[in-house]
């Protein structure tokens, strides 16, 4: 791949959480082709999974039959992944980036994690909902690492 | 996903294999919650076969942890596969969790 380079795939999906299987043996596929290391593809998966998952629960409220797309595109610098939904916009404060430490065992409370794992597994994440309906999260991941999972929060 | 309990000793066993995520993991969430309070001394789950674990998975664990707490039982994480613990790691869970090999 040259440098201007940039190869695009595009997905949509209904919301079914069944199909998010379907979604992460595309990504897979589609990370090796694009050459993003074997070590850095499963975190790369399970972040975009988690970006799917929260338009299906939060946005579409469980709602199976509404769309949720998915833009894939690779320059030889970065990978960048967006996933929007036309549901409802989720409060802007929800996906904002929050250090994440470990809880002691009497904080924990189950779920919310989905944020803070797409935010600890790329580089840059931009959350944009919409004024009366959709979210779009674009997350960028630059090929040398810039930091990502390595830099601590 | 594949789900089976053993409640034949002490520790009731409950061994998943396969994909756990926003589809799978409201089953887990099921079995897991409905053992803690029954088993003798605690539960373990025998995490060996995961393929894959999401943050729904992440907080079905934190769930179980949580109510074996409640109980007064064991709760622990047997031979967990490295899709369980890369995710555990990555959410800075992987030391709140008892862990053993087999």
């Amino acid at each position: 791949m040259t440098e201007s380079d940039t190869e695009f795939l595009r997905l949509e999906v209904s919301s079914d959480p069944r199909l998010l299987g379907v979604i992460r043996g595309v990504l897979q596929v589609w990370l090796e082709l694009v050459g993003l290391a074997a070590d850095r593809r499963d975190e790369v998966v399970l972040a975009v999974d988690e970006a799917c998952a929260n338009c299906i629960r939060h946005a579409y409220d469980g709602r199976i039959d509404e769309p949720v797309e998915l833009l894939l595109s690779a320059s030889a610098e970065w990978l960048e992944i967006s996933v929007s939904d036309q549901g409802t916009p989720c409060p802007a404060e929800c996906a904002e980036y929050r250090p994440l430490m470990a809880p002691e065992p009497h904080e924990l409370k189950p779920g919310g994690l989905g944020v803070k794992l797409i935010h600890r597994v790329f580089d840059e994440v931009r959350f944009r909902p919409g004024t009366t309906s959709g979210n779009c999260v674009t997350m960028r991941l630059y090929r040398t690492a810039k930091g990502g999972v390595e830099s601590e929060d | 996903m594949r789900i089976e309990a053993d409640k034949t000793a002490d520790e009731t066993i409950i061994t998943v294999e396969g994909d756990i995520d926003l589809y799978t993991s409201p089953e887990l969430r099921k079995v897991v919650l409905k053992a803690v309070p029954k088993a003798a001394i605690g539960v373990g789950i025998h995490l060996g076969g995961i393929t894959y674990m999401d943050s729904s998975g992440v907080a079905t664990l934190v769930e179980g942890l949580r109510s074996a707490k409640e109980h007064g039982k064991a709760f622990t994480l047997i031979a967990p596969s490295t899709a369980v613990m890369k995710v555990l790691e990555l959410a800075r869970l992987d030391s709140i969790f008892e862990v053993r090999s087999d």
